[in-house]
C-alpha cells in the first residue's frame, strides 16, 4: 500500500514539475508558423462544433429572417466582419489566412451551420479561434447578420457590392453613416431608425451613450468607433438639421394603432406611464434630450421596446426613466404601440427656435 | 350619537397600557366616530367580561387549592365544576356574544349619499369622490376627507398586493385586495385631523404608508368637493418644467395636457395635509427632497430619481405644484 501511494506521489510530482516546466519554461511553442501537433486541430474544431450543436437555442426560436434584415445583416458585416471573412468573389488577405486557425472565407464558412447555430456563434464567439463575441448584451441584432449569412453562399459579388454600397459624401464618415442611414436620415429599411425626426441634443447622447458603451447595439457600437471621434458631432448637426423626409410606406392594422393610441395617452389601464408626455405629440415643449418617435419604423420600434422591457437597452443619463416606463409593458402593448408611432406622420419633438 | 359610556376609564387604562401609544390622532382610545366609538365600547365591555371571567375562574382555583383544603362533599364539588367551570363561562359569552352581534349590522348602516373608493397601491392611495348621483368620480390622492355627523361608503380595493385600511379613530379595519371590492361605512363625528396606516404588511415601504383623515363640517366639505372637481390653477415656470419633463407620464393635473394615471392625481396637490401618502410635510423643501430622490424617502417606490433637474428647475416645480391648491 504505501509503495502504492509513493508511486502515486512520485508520479503527480513529475507531472506538476513538467506542467511547471511548460507554462513557467516557456517550453510550449505557441509559434502560429508550426501550427498545432498533430490532431490537435481536430480535436478542437470537433470540441468547438459539438459544443454550438449542444448551446444553440431551437430552430423555433429564430426569427423570420426577411430581405430587410439580411440588408442591415450585410452592412454590419462588411465593417465588422469581412476583414477577417472576405466577401462573396474577393479572397482574403494572405495576413488573415496566416492566422491559426485561419477564418474560412464566409461561403465555407458558413455551410454546414443552421441558422440557429450561426446565430449562436455570431452572438457568443468562439474563443481561443479570434472570432469575436457580440460586442453588446442584446442578442435581437444578430439575426440581421444571420440573415445576410443564410444568403451569402448565393450572393454574387455585383449583388453584395450593390447592398454594401455607401453614397458619395463630402462630410467625413457620412459616405459611411448614409450607406443604412441615408444621406437625409429616412432610409427606407424599417430596421434602421430615421434620424431626420431627432433632435441634435438626442443625437449626441445617444451616440455618446454607444460610445461609452451605455447603450447597447453591436451594430451601432462598432459604427461610432468606425468614424473618428472629431466626425460624431458634425455628423449629429448633420441629421438634425435635415428637413424631416415623408412618411414610409408601411402596412399598419388599423385596429393596432387604435389601441396603441389608447395606451399612449395613457387612456387604458394604470400600469404604463402615457409616452406621449415624453415622447409627443404634445401640445407643449419637451425636453430635447426625448426622441420623437413619429413616424420611426415599426419594427425597429418594437425590437428597441422590448430591448427596454427586457432590461438591456441602456441609453444616456435619462436612461432609467424610460426602463421603469417600460418594465410593465406586455407584447401585446409593444406592438400596439410601435404600430401607433409609426402611423403618426414623422415629425420632430419640438422644432428648432 | 352613543355616549362613550367607558370614556373616563379608557383615558386611565390607556394610560397604564402605554403612556404614548394609546391616545393621539391615530388611536382607537380617542374614538372620534360612531363606528370607532362602537369598537371601543365593544372593547371595554370584552375586556370587563373576560376580566369578570379570570377573577372568578382563578378565585374558585384558589378556593379549592389553598382555601378549602380537603375533602369536598359532591355536591360542593359539582357546583364548582358545573357551576364555575360550564355554566358561569357560558353565561358571560352567552351575554357578550349577544351584546356584540348586532354591532355587525351597524358597521355597514346604509350611508347618506357619499361613496368613497380607496385603492391601495404600492405605498400610497387613489381615492375617488362619487357624491349622490355622480357619473364620474372626483379624482384625489392620499387623503381622505369626509363630512363629519353623516355616514359615507367606504369602498375598497387594491391594485397588486394585499392591503388594510385602518382610521382607528373613525373606525374598524378592512382588509383591501386586488380584482375584489371589500366595503365599510364611516360615521365621523368630530372634526380634526386624524391618521390611518395601512395595517396589512404589503411590502418594502408597508410602514411608510400612511392616510391622513380630514373631517369637515358639512358645508365646509361640500364646498371643498366642488373645488376639487375644478382644474388646476397654478402657473409660473414650475409649469413648463412639469410638462417638459415627462411628469405627465404618470401624473394627471386637470386643466392641463397630463393625464397620466400611473401615480396619484396632483390637480390639487398643494392642498393636501401631507406628501407622499401622509410621511413628508407638504412643504416645498420636502417636494424637493421627494422629486430628486423617492428611493431614500420610500424606498421601492415606482417614481424614478430626477435627480438631474437644475436648481432652478426644481425651485421652479416645487412652487408649482405646492401652488396647485
Amino acid at each position: 500500500m504505501k509503495t502504492v501511494i509513493r508511486t502515486l506521489a512520485t508520479v503527480a510530482g513529475l507531472g506538476l514539475a513538467a506542467a511547471a516546466a511548460v507554462v513557467f519554461g516557456g517550453l510550449y511553442d505557441v509559434s502560429a508558423r508550426h501550427g498545432h501537433l498533430p490532431g490537435v486541430s481536430w480535436v478542437l474544431h470537433t470540441t468547438f462544433r459539438n459544443s454550438v450543436e449542444l448551446r444553440a437555442r431551437p430552430m423555433s426560436e429564430v426569427p423570420p429572417l426577411t430581405d430587410e434584415m439580411a440588408a442591415l445583416g450585410v452592412r454590419h458585416y462588411d465593417a465588422s466582419c469581412r476583414h477577417c471573412h472576405a466577401s462573396p468573389g474577393e479572397t482574403a488577405t494572405q495576413t488573415m489566412r496566416a492566422m491559426v486557425p485561419h477564418p474560412p472565407h464566409i461561403t465555407d464558412a458558413v455551410a454546414d451551420w443552421k441558422p440557429n447555430e450561426l446565430g449562436w456563434i455570431v452572438y457568443h464567439g468562439v474563443k481561443m479561434s479570434g472570432m469575436p463575441q457580440w460586442p453588446a448584451p442584446r442578442e435581437d441584432e444578430v439575426w440581421s447578420v444571420v440573415a445576410f449569412l443564410v444568403r451569402v453562399r448565393q450572393m454574387s459579388e455585383d449583388a453584395y457590392s450593390d447592398l454594401t454600397a455607401q453614397p458619395p459624401a463630402d462630410l467625413a464618415g457620412l459616405s459611411y453613416c448614409a450607406s443604412c442611414h441615408g444621406l437625409q436620415g429616412h432610409a427606407p429599411n424599417p430596421h434602421v431608425p430615421r434620424l431626420d425626426i431627432l433632435n441634435r441634443a438626442y443625437l449626441d447622447m445617444s451616440l455618446d451613450a454607444f460610445l461609452g458603451e451605455l447603450r447597447h447595439s453591436g451594430i451601432m457600437q462598432h459604427a461610432v468607433t468606425e468614424v473618428p471621434p472629431e466626425a460624431l458631432g458634425p455628423l449629429a448637426e448633420h441629421y438634425a438639421t435635415q428637413a424631416v423626409g415623408p412618411a414610409a410606406t408601411q402596412d399598419l392594422d388599423p385596429g393596432l394603432v387604435e389601441r396603441g393610441r389608447t395606451l399612449a395617452e395613457a387612456q387604458e389601464g394604470d400600469d404604463v406611464p402615457a409616452c406621449r408626455s415624453c415622447h409627443g405629440p404634445w401640445p407643449d415643449r419637451l425636453r430635447d434630450e426625448f426622441p420623437s418617435l413619429s413616424g420611426q419604423h415599426e419594427p425597429y420600434l418594437r425590437s428597441q421596446l422590448k430591448a427596454w422591457r427586457d432590461g438591456h437597452r441602456g441609453g444616456g443619463p435619462l436612461s432609467e426613466l424610460m426602463r421603469e416606463a417600460a418594465e410593465d409593458l406586455e407584447d401585446a402593448d409593444i406592438d400596439a404601440l410601435a404600430a401607433f408611432y409609426a402611423s403618426l406622420p414623422p415629425a420632430r419633438l419640438s422644432p428648432a427656435p | 350619537m352613543r355616549r362613550n359610556i367607558f370614556g373616563w376609564w379608557a383615558a386611565r387604562v390607556g394610560l397604564l397600557i402605554g403612556p404614548a401609544g394609546c391616545a393621539g390622532n391615530q388611536s382607537m382610545f380617542s374614538p372620534a366616530g360612531v363606528d370607532a366609538l362602537a369598537t371601543l365600547n365593544l372593547f371595554w365591555v370584552m375586556l370587563a367580561g373576560a376580566v369578570v371571567i379570570w377573577f372568578a375562574l382563578n378565585g374558585l382555583f384558589l378556593y379549592v387549592t389553598r382555601i378549602h383544603v380537603g375533602k369536598m362533599s359532591r355536591r360542593l364539588a359539582e357546583a364548582v365544576i358545573i357551576g364555575g367551570g360550564i355554566l358561569f363561562p357560558l353565561v358571560v359569552l352567552s351575554a357578550l356574544l349577544i351584546y356584540s352581534l348586532p354591532m355587525m349590522g351597524e358597521q355597514r348602516a346604509p350611508d347618506d349619499g357619499l361613496r368613497v373608493r380607496v385603492t391601495a397601491e404600492r405605498w400610497w392611495w387613489r381615492v375617488e369622490y362619487w357624491p349622490d348621483g355622480a357619473t364620474a368620480p372626483i379624482i384625489a390622492a392620499n387623503e381622505l376627507r369626509l363630512p363629519v355627523d353623516q355616514r359615507t361608503e367606504i369602498e375598497l380595493t387594491a391594485g397588486e398586493v394585499i392591503h388594510s385600511f385602518w382610521i382607528p379613530a373613525l373606525g374598524g379595519k378592512t382588509d383591501m385586495f386586488p380584482g375584489r371590492i371589500t366595503r365599510m361605512t364611516l360615521a365621523p363625528s368630530e372634526t380634526g385631523t386624524f391618521r390611518g396606516q395601512c395595517a396589512e404588511f404589503c411590502g418594502l415601504s408597508h410602514a411608510l404608508m400612511a392616510i391622513p383623515a380630514v373631517i369637515m363640517e358639512p358645508a365646509a366639505f361640500d364646498g371643498w368637493l366642488r373645488e376639487q372637481a375644478l382644474p388646476a390653477t397654478s402657473s409660473g415656470a414650475g409649469r413648463a418644467v412639469f410638462l417638459r419633463e415627462g411628469c405627465g407620464a404618470c401624473h394627471a393635473v386637470r386643466g392641463t395636457p397630463a393625464a397620466g394615471r400611473v401615480g396619484p392625481d396632483l390637480t390639487h396637490l398643494g392642498g393636501r395635509t401631507a406628501l407622499a401618502a401622509g410621511i413628508l410635510p407638504m412643504t416645498a423643501d420636502a417636494l424637493r427632497a421627494w422629486i430628486t430622490n423617492p428611493e431614500a424617502i420610500k424606498p421601492g417606490a415606482e417614481m424614478p430619481a430626477y435627480d438631474h433637474l437644475d436648481e432652478s428647475d426644481l425651485a421652479a416645480l416645487a412652487a408649482y405644484l405646492m401652488g396647485l391648491k
